[in-house]
């Protein structure tokens, strides 16, 4: 501090510290995880669930589900608003809120558009405000996947390239829709699936699927060869690959450990049926080994605020399992629950003490007719079912809808 | 002639090749008023490396730590001579004209120690910061304690009036900001 003046130190001082202290404030009590670190966090409970639902026949156009979760609130636990997205069949996946939390972009795996739509402006009924439809000619990708909020801008991964083949690669667009560059993958990574910044380090992550000519096809038809096991290790200032690993088959969600400098982060393989965890050494180069067996197909991983543990949905076999992986050594099975049939994405609060499931993956592999909302709580002995918890899908004016990712509002 | 007109033009307009700073936008453009009371306009910075942050005089939220983080950069680009003959101006833009007058956005800069030579403070009526706010993709909400929500994103714009670089004061390395404006200034104009 000694390039302050004296007389402006008693000033400045504590408006830094207050300064310093509203920012942690802000990003600690209410830290929502699996989002981009750029993204706002809530300076409160949740009061909304968003959810990003495909009409399950593919007849009725694609919707956004407003869900009212106050527990104080009359109407808790109830679709208060479905926004039509006014298109059919677009296989609506994954959301994510813009650095500003005022508009979420939304992707499709079939049709490959994206929508932005306002959340801001009225929570309650967000509205479409823009439709990026000709990504392929764009960005020459298809199937948008993960929205991932950068300052004032998106970066995305596609699954696949301009023919619905390989390779697949990511994207920038400015927030209000404007296309900014693609930034290619390296060769010997040519799926693609998420991708996490580690913002701190300098690092991203970025991880592998199958195109959109395997995963459109129905399950007994896809070629299970054709999927990838790479993960790519990024210089994120520079948007350069730096290295590439081979975890298991399908590493999907790329979640890096919270803790600021932490050098490590997990992966669900999804058909390798593993979490497998990633660790960087002091020279900067990376390893990654399988860290648990989990439950079949595990779809989705979440963690906890504190960075102890991680929640991975079985797909294959019905359960969601609570790991503690506070020891990378000797990780431990806390808990596990059994939501209803192929429980898949879930999004856990700032707290810790909640977390949203719903049971769709894609239309060419869930194999229920039933689909839902439902509510586990978290606490120190574990996750426990919420009961009373249950939004239905099937009952809707347009039929059952397949409920897929989720946000908060 | 012709060609080297348009050679001329496409090195103005084009993009820098394999950079790893991609054009973003074109910076919106502004009118405004600094510091000392004076009319700026964005066309007259053209040719600078800008790095642009919006904040208001009585935030107790981000922008102390925006601002001191800042002059950290300014102190550095003068350490390694990178601010002599103009090449680059730091630009708060503030999101409460109400209350930041010109002479209420001097003491802010003389309260952090900026200096500036090298900084330019900039306020307008409501209706003119209202639409930079806006032309920047920028809000400002009020909240409890008569302090104003927004984002935290700080612009680098580089000479020919691009933007080449949001950053958010969470991530906001002095270093790595004193890299970016060194590249910009060292491409090819």
């Amino acid at each position: 501090m000694h390039w302050l003046h004296s007389s402006r130190r008693l000033v400045l001082l504590p408006l830094l510290l207050l300064s310093l202290a509203v920012l942690l404030i802000r990003e600690s009590a209410h830290a929502e995880t699996c989002l981009s670190p750029f993204v706002k966090r809530l300076d409160g409970p949740e009061k909304l669930l968003y959810v990003f639902c495909v009409d399950a026949d593919g007849k009725d156009n694609d919707f956004l589900a407003v869900i009212d979760v106050q527990p104080e609130s009359p109407k808790y636990g109830e679709i208060i608003y479905q926004l039509d997205l006014g298109s059919a069949g677009n296989e609506t996946h994954h959301f994510g809120y813009t650095d500003d939390r005022t508009h979420i972009w939304g992707c499709s795996l079939f049709s490959s558009k994206i929508f932005i739509i306002d959340v801001a402006t009225k929570p309650e009924q967000p509205k479409v405000v823009k439709i990026i439809e000709d990504i392929p000619g764009k960005t020459g990708f298809t199937a948008p996947h993960s929205p991932y909020a950068l300052p004032g801008r998106m970066l995305l991964s596609f699954l696949g390239a301009k023919d619905g083949g390989l390779p697949a690669g990511l994207a920038e667009f400015n927030n209000d829709g404007s296309f900014i560059r693609r930034i290619d993958q390296p060769k010997e990574a040519p799926y693609g699936y998420d991708v996490a910044v580690k913002p701190d380090l300098n690092r991203m992550v970025t991880s592998s699927f199958t195109p959109l000519n395997n995963y459109k096809k129905p399950m007994a038809q896809m070629d299970f060869k054709n999927f990838g096991k790479e993960l790519v290790f990024w210089d994120f200032r520079e948007r350069k690959p730096i290295q590439t690993l081979t975890a298991g088959l399908a590493p999907l969600e790329c979640r890096w450990s919270l803790k600021e400098n932490a050098n490590h982060g997990f992966t669900n393989c999804a058909l390798d049926d593993a979490i497998w965890v990633w660790e960087g050494d002091k020279e900067g180069k990376y390893g990654v080994r399988k860290l648990c067996a989990t439950g079949k197909l595990p779809a989705d991983l979440r963690q906890s605020p504190d960075d102890r543990f991680l929640y991975v949905s079985c797909f294959g076999s019905n359960d969601i399992q609570q790991w503690d992986v506070s020891d990378l050594k000797n990780p431990k099975l806390a808990s596990t629950i059994v939501p209803g049939v192929h429980p898949n994405m879930m999004h856990v609060t700032g707290d810790g003490k909640r977390m949203y499931i719903t049971n769709s993956l894609l239309s060419t592999l869930d194999r229920a007719s039933t689909f839902w909302v439902r509510l586990a709580h978290i606490g120190p002995d574990g996750m426990k079912m919420d009961p009373f918890f249950h939004v239905d899908l099937t009952k809707l004016k347009t039929g059952p809808a397949r409920g897929h990712d989720m946000l908060l509002r | 002639m012709i060609c080297s007109l348009a050679s001329i033009f496409l090195s103005l307009t084009a993009e820098p090749a394999a950079s790893r700073l991609a054009v973003i936008q074109q910076a919106p453009a502004f009118a405004l008023t600094t510091q000392e009371g004076k009319p700026l306009k964005s066309a007259d910075l053209q040719g600078q490396v800008l790095l642009v942050s919006f904040i208001f005089t009585t935030c107790s939220g981000s922008c102390p730590a925006t601002t001191s983080r800042l002059v950290q950069v300014q102190q550095e680009l003068a350490r390694q001579g990178q601010l002599k003959d103009g090449r680059v101006r730091l630009l708060s833009i503030t999101l409460d004209p109400a209350r930041d007058t010109p002479e209420k956005l001097r003491d802010y800069l003389k309260l952090y120690d900026a200096d500036p030579a090298s900084w330019t403070a900039l306020t307008g009526t409501a209706d003119e910061v209202a639409k930079v706010v806006k032309d920047w993709g920028m809000w400002a909400k009020p909240i409890a304690n008569g302090q104003l929500d927004h984002p935290s994103r700080i612009f680098l714009v580089d000479p020919q009036g691009r933007v080449r670089e949001i950053y958010h004061l969470g991530f906001l390395k002095p270093s790595w900001v004193v890299e970016d404006v060194r590249l910009l200034l060292s491409e090819k104009q």
